[in-house]
């Protein structure tokens, strides 16, 4: 009796050191891994924090009623109309001076930059706290610079929209479908349940276009390109004048600058 | 032993098998795609798909093989393209795609049942049709 | 164990289906919010968190509470507390519970919530709230239901369990200082943004928290004839005075660094909550309310004469856990969102569904807090 109850012991045990030893031995010597890991795989990526994509807006040339950027943004990425709704969902709109920098000095302003507005949207930060905040990291920081999200992985807890120092992000509140006018087939648009917000337009990069809104404006009041080429058009034009940023005081590093 | 250290044991070592079964099946690609060292310079900053005209009766890879392992490559394509930036695949035929699903809807676009006939006899309802938009819903 | 938690006096199945009913449409309710969405609660762009958020903030506390018996009772032999330990411990199973069915009817896509496991962020405070918030119920339940269950058969407790309840003990504090890390972390929101945060949020929690268990004491005496003793309720009684003491003292430093230092981006949100802003001051009324129940309850407490009036003691309890919910709940998370980043004021009214899906997860709550302690009591009067 007892030769039979030692040898199942043994038995149990070899299979279970068996198993543990071939896991140890397939992942510590390659030659010995069951399915052969092809190394070519690990294809090229791009390599992280090279480029640096910001944005430079000369609110000077911004004209009052156009809207041209924020449309064609809206409709290139299938945002649903919500506009004057608690369930607002917007990636690009116009604000005042005064509600764009709060902290900056409002004394003895003139009319002109009083009344002036100017664009608001994701600051694509270089040090988000969105991308700190998100428990899933379903919003991250990408190689190039541009806060991204992942909206497969959002659980919709809306830290992130908490974090935001700028109100750049948005909830889909209710199903976004019905309230996206015209549909724009290149792109998805959102699912219930997930934040959304500006994206830099990186499907346009890809293709080396740039982003819809800066290719939209009439006045060419939007300048995009490398934040760390020094020889790019936009480290040249903030270079040659004096800029802004909304709410520097916070460390948060914002990738878009303002002329006023 | 008393046995609920009995028990303790053969939970915790139940764990450890689970774990590092778990980690042994995951540690390379969860599904195998085969597929070649792509090209360095294609896979910098721009993207050249194909360049072929389009085939239908050609797919980035075998029919049987996508029927079996189609969500596991989006899977991966998905993962590559939205969050590592690797966004051109390379097949065994050193054809390059853009790692996209616009990538399979831009052949597979004469069909607005496309996904949908084998979804709906297999009683398959993925959610990818939440947002991105079907065969059925773009204009063919 | 469990099945002394299935018989029970008419008195206690009036109670429970009383409290099934809430549950149901609680839950009819949040049908309601999983085909339409979050819109159908009062939420929006601006305010992006409401009631749910300010009712886990609120029920973090209250868990961590448990402490206030758990310390004194086992690591300094506090003898008055010998019968109702079990009952903060429960209290705190059915108060962590509550939080987490609270974050997940906040959620947008609870179908995804494993991701939070799958794809761990440690730089994330809502995926360290996640992990101590289940470990904490879990030390309760399984602590607590060791205890009782040893008490039952009159025999001391395994080994173990005294280990998991000293683990309790700064797991109970970590717990809402995490919660507290949530809020205090992020740049963009001054009233969050104060170091203060965290001990503001421990010492209110240990203020409504005894406040609760108190009453709690009560209900037990009247309902199922188990009585903590009125040593164990001035014991309690003074340790929540002090608790309030600090978080009204909290509160007045607040308002200090705000006022005195004229910044504006630290005054706008006590200004909205306490006097209004830009002619939008919905919350002024409940604000003060909570300020000067707060304080005169805390006041009947710290008084020995006053608290010894069964009457007064209650209504103190009472008010201060009112004071608190306001303050902690409706004051924190609104104020929080409001100025809203490009500074306008926004209202914030919960909806009708919203507010049954919240009694809906209140009666979950009770519903567990009422079959732990009557296991409980059952255990300790058969005991006894």
């Amino acid at each position: 009796m007892t030769m039979k109850q030692d040898r199942r012991e043994f038995l149990k045990k070899a299979g279970l050191g068996a198993l543990a030893g071939l896991g140890a031995a397939a992942g510590l010597f390659p030659a010995f891994a069951l399915e052969k890991t092809d190394p070519s795989t690990f294809t090229q990526k791009p390599t992280p924090g090279k480029v640096r994509w910001g944005m430079l807006i000369d609110t000077r040339k911004c004209k009052q009623n156009c809207t041209e950027c924020i449309v064609r943004c809206h409709h290139d990425h299938n945002v649903p109309d919500l506009s004057g709704t608690k369930n607002e969902v917007k990636w690009i709109w116009k604000s005042g001076y005064e509600e764009a920098f709060p902290t900056a000095s409002q004394q003895f302003q003139t009319d002109d930059v009083k009344h002036r507005k100017v664009l608001t949207l994701c600051n694509h930060c270089k040090e988000a706290p969105c991308t700190r905040a998100c428990p899933t990291e379903a919003t991250f920081k990408r190689w190039d610079g541009i806060v991204s999200m992942d909206y497969h992985r959002c659980i919709g807890c809306r830290f992130c929209m908490a974090a935001c120092p700028y109100g750049s992000r948005s909830f889909n509140w209710e199903d976004p479908r019905p309230h996206v006018e015209e549909l724009t087939a290149a792109y998805p648009t959102r699912m219930r349940g997930v934040v959304e917000k500006c994206n830099f337009c990186s499907e346009r990069l890809s293709k080396g276009d740039l982003p819809a809104c800066v290719d939209s404006c009439p006045e060419k009041a939007l300048i995009f390109g490398d934040l760390n080429d020094p020889d790019s058009e936009i480290r040249r034009m903030i270079a040659a004048n004096q800029t802004m940023q909304r709410k520097p005081e916070l460390g948060t590093l914002p990738s878009v600058f303002y002329i006023i | 032993m008393n046995k609920l250290s009995q028990l303790l044991g053969a939970v915790a070592a139940g764990l450890v098998v689970f774990i590092a079964a778990w980690f042994f099946i995951h540690a390379g690609h969860g599904g195998s795609v085969p597929a070649h060292a792509e090209d360095p310079a294609v896979a910098a900053a721009t993207v050249q798909p194909g360049g072929a005209p389009i085939d239908s009766s050609k797919c980035i890879l075998p029919t049987e093989y996508m029927r079996a392992h189609h969500m596991q490559i989006l899977n991966k394509w998905r993962h590559d393209s939205v969050r590592e930036g690797n966004r051109v695949y390379v097949n065994p035929e050193g054809e390059h795609f853009e790692k996209s699903l616009n990538t399979c809807l831009g052949c597979h676009n004469n069909n607005p049942m496309f996904c949908f006939m084998c979804h709906q006899y297999a009683d398959v309802k993925p959610t990818c049709w939440e947002c991105h938009l079907s065969p059925m819903e773009v204009p063919q | 164990m469990i099945e002394k938690a299935l018989k029970g006096s008419r008195g206690y199945w009036t109670w429970v289906a009383f409290l099934l009913v809430v549950i149901g449409l609680g839950v009819t309710a949040y049908a309601k919010q999983m085909t339409l969405g979050l819109g159908v609660t009062g939420m929006g762009r601006d305010i992006s968190w409401g009631v749910y958020i300010a009712q886990f903030t609120f029920l973090v506390g209250v868990a961590a509470s448990a402490v206030m018996l758990v310390l004194p009772y086992y690591l300094h032999n506090q003898k008055d507390f010998a019968k109702i330990v079990i009952v903060g411990e429960f209290l705190a199973v059915s108060a962590a519970l509550m939080c987490m069915l609270f974050i997940l009817a906040d959620m947008g896509r609870p179908d995804r919530v494993l991701n939070v496991l799958l794809h761990p962020s440690p730089h994330s405070m809502v995926f360290w709230d996640v992990l101590v918030l289940n470990g904490y119920l879990f030390l309760n339940l399984i602590s607590g239901w060791a205890v009782l269950g040893a008490e039952r058969k009159g025999v001391k407790p395994a080994p173990w369990v005294k280990w998991l309840i000293f683990l309790s003990i700064p797991w109970a504090f970590s717990i809402h200082t995490v919660t507290a890390f949530l809020f205090a972390g992020l740049p963009g929101r001054h009233l969050w943004l104060t170091a203060v945060l965290a001990p503001r949020f421990l010492a209110s929690a240990f203020a409504a928290g005894t406040a609760i268990l108190i009453l709690l004491t009560f209900i037990l005496k009247r309902v199922a004839n188990f009585d903590a003793g009125p040593e164990a309720r001035t014991k309690l009684a003074v340790l929540g005075a002090y608790a309030g003491v600090a978080n009204l003292f909290f509160l007045g430093t607040e308002f200090f660094t705000a006022f005195y230092s004229n910044v504006p981006a630290h005054m706008h949100s006590l200004q909205y909550l306490y006097f209004g802003l830009h002619g939008h001051g919905p919350l002024v009324p409940y604000m003060w309310f909570s300020l000067i129940a707060g304080i005169i309850s805390v006041g009947v407490l710290l008084s020995p004469p006053l608290r010894r009036k069964t009457g007064m003691l209650i209504a103190a309890c009472i008010g201060l856990v009112v004071s608190i919910w306001i303050d902690k709940g409706v004051g924190l998370v609104i104020g929080g969102f409001n100025p809203t980043p490009l500074e306008a004021i926004v209202d914030y009214i919960p909806t009708f569904t919203e507010i049954s899906v919240t009694l809906g997860i209140y009666g979950i709550g009770l519903l567990v807090l009422t079959m732990l302690l009557k296991v409980a009591v059952t255990v300790k009067t058969q005991e006894a």
